[in-house]
């Protein structure tokens, strides 16, 4: 059970209007799940509601057998949930070791210590970067820290949203096997991607949201074939690779 | 000008810097974490020095009489005193404000501070007139000509500079204050690490006030004698010293407190006519920096907060 995260019947939405409606999903424990659907479909809503951001007007959110319903965000985060935010959202006045320190806000600082060793073994240039300003670095590093920062969490759930948005081709095929070892680690991964062929390469399973319904779902071979993915993603006839 | 006379000058002048700059760091951390300006923050201080008095009357009646003793156990009333009001007006009045215009905040906290005023003058025993503080430091005085150096002066001065440098090193040191910068710098983000928003306005609101009670006794200290509206003009100076620092920048605040002070201290000598044409320099000095650098001497980058 651990990591598994349930999604059931969720409204959630800004001021008046919903923006997700009626949304029901899973993602299985040590399973990479996405989440796919054009800009505005709400995509990034779902992780706020997840995070207790955007808290969701009804329906439930339960993460290894608990409800997170009325839980503050710092809350939601000690049950073993972390995130990877959309636009990488790192303290750019903050030095690549401070954004670290924050991403195991919670833990002692022996553990942070530990964690952030492992963290430099996966991205050295960090390590060359430590007491760097974050807003003084490239996107490409920038998302590194953004990447390191929600490792630093050690969660059982880790949410990622559009990591490769504005990043080049080399840093896009970096991210997606720096995911690929993090669902190796044993976390649970819930992704929202636009580069939909990459990810559902390394996903096992994923929904398809339209408008905030979820509109299609399935194994990630099964979402290739699928008819809506295809015409929102691939445009006629073309097969991925 | 004669030596001991300049000596005296700039001796007064860092004994209000480093008061002013006491308060200056309270709105600065407000600004910061809540990116509101807290009009209350000078009645609060007020607030603080009427507590130490009380408890003084407290303790001397409980026949307490080390002069030591007393001054820890006043500072700390009006530390604690006023640390539980600055969280509670957090709690209760501001964090509820969250999603207000910022006119509506500046509203509220322009009445909170009125009333609070009006409450020390209304409900302190005699509040309406001014208030001996008592001299709790030893006395004594060492003389250079005819410059006078008040052993107490400097046990304030130094006391002053001991906290300064114990906020920052909070601030730029601790887990906590590495919370409050990244409160500052985005505060959704910071809730997304693991940190309880609310926890930490709390806490600033406590420190902040905390800053604004020790700068109200000091000048209490000081000047041996407080009232009721001390916190009008102190806050107002206070406010002034963040915004020519640059708001939500500590170290800009504490450059402002000086800058404040010593453009009094300019005026004192230059308008020697009357001590309160002092003021009207100072705050026509900072009109004009303001005109010159409207984000402050330390320009506040677009994400640079704390
Ligand atoms: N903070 C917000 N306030 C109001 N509306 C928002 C906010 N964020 C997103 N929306 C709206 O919610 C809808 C879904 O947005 P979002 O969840 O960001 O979609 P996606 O991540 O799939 O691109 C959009 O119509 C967007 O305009
Ligand atoms: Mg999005």
């Amino acid at each position: 059970m651990s990591g598994r995260l349930a999604v059931e019947n969720v409204f959630a939405g800004y001021d008046r209007t919903d923006v997700l409606t009626d949304v029901s999903l899973v993602a299985e424990p040590g399973r990479i799940t996405c989440i796919l659907g054009s800009n505005g479909s709400g995509k990034s809503t779902l992780i706020r509601a997840i995070l207790g951001l955007t808290p969701p007007r009804t329906g439930r959110i339960v993460f290894n057998g608990h409800d997170l319903a009325g839980r503050d965000t710092h809350q939601i985060i000690r049950a073993g949930i972390a995130c990877i935010p959309e636009g990488r959202k790192v303290f750019s006045r903050l030095t690549v070791a401070e954004n670290l320190r924050l991403g195991a806000y919670q833990a002692g600082n022996e553990v942070a210590r530990e964690r952030m060793a492992r963290v430099y073994g996966i991205f050295p240039r960090l390590a060359e970067r430590a007491g760097q300003f974050t807003g003084t670095m490239s996107g490409g590093e920038q998302a590194m820290v953004s990447i390191g920062r929600g490792l630093m969490a050690a969660p059982k759930l880790l949410l990622i949203d559009e990591p490769s948005l504005g990043l080049s081709p080399l840093f896009v095929k970096e991210n997606f096997s720096v995911i690929r070892r993090i669902q190796e680690l044993g976390i649970t991964v819930l992704l929202v991607e636009q580069n939909v062929r990459q990810t559902l390469a390394i996903a096992h399973y994923g929904y398809v949201l339209m408008q905030g319904r979820v509109v299609a779902s399935g194994t990630a071979a099964e979402l290739v074939e699928n008819e809506e993915v295809r015409q929102a993603y691939f445009g006629d006839g073309v097969r991925p690779a | 000008m004669d030596i001991g006379l300049a000596g005296q000058y700039v001796l007064n002048g860092l004994m209000l810097g480093i008061i002013y700059a006491m308060v200056a760091v309270g709105f600065t951390l407000f600004f910061g974490v809540l990116d509101i300006i807290k009009f209350s923050h000078g009645d609060v201080l007020t607030v603080g020095a009427f507590t130490a008095l009380a408890a003084y009357a407290g303790v001397t009646a409980l026949g307490l009489q080390s002069p030591w003793l007393i001054l820890g156990v006043i500072a700390l009333a009006a530390i604690a005193g006023t640390a539980v009001l600055g969280a509670l007006i957090a709690r209760f009045l501001i964090m509820p404000m969250r999603g207000a215009p910022p006119i509506n905040v500046l509203l509220l906290t322009l009445m909170l501070g009125t009333a609070l005023r009006e409450s020390v003058r209304l409900f302190y025993p005699n509040g309406s007139n001014p208030k001996m503080f008592p001299r709790l430091l030893p006395g004594g005085a060492a003389n250079f000509g005819r410059f006078t150096l008040r052993y107490d002066s400097v046990l304030i001065f130094v006391a002053g500079v001991a906290v300064i440098v114990g906020v920052s090193l909070l601030i730029n040191r601790s887990k906590l204050g590495l919370a409050i910068r990244a409160v500052a710098q985005d505060a959704e983000t910071a809730r997304v690490m693991g940190i309880d928003l609310e926890a930490v306005v709390l806490f600033t609101f406590a420190l902040g006030s905390a800053l604004a009670a020790l700068a109200g006794v000091m000048n209490g200290m000081y000047y041996s004698e407080i009232n009721f509206n001390m916190g009008l003009l102190l806050g107002l100076i206070g406010f002034s010293a963040a915004i020519i620092g640059g708001l939500g920048n500590i170290y800009g605040a504490i450059l402002g407190g000086f800058l404040f002070a010593a453009l009094q201290t300019i005026g004192a000598v230059l308008l020697p006519v009357s001590s309160a044409y002092k003021d009207v320099f100072a705050f026509a000095a900072v009109i004009v920096l303001m005109a010159w650098r409207p984000t402050g001497l330390i320009a506040e980058k677009s994400s640079e907060r704390v």
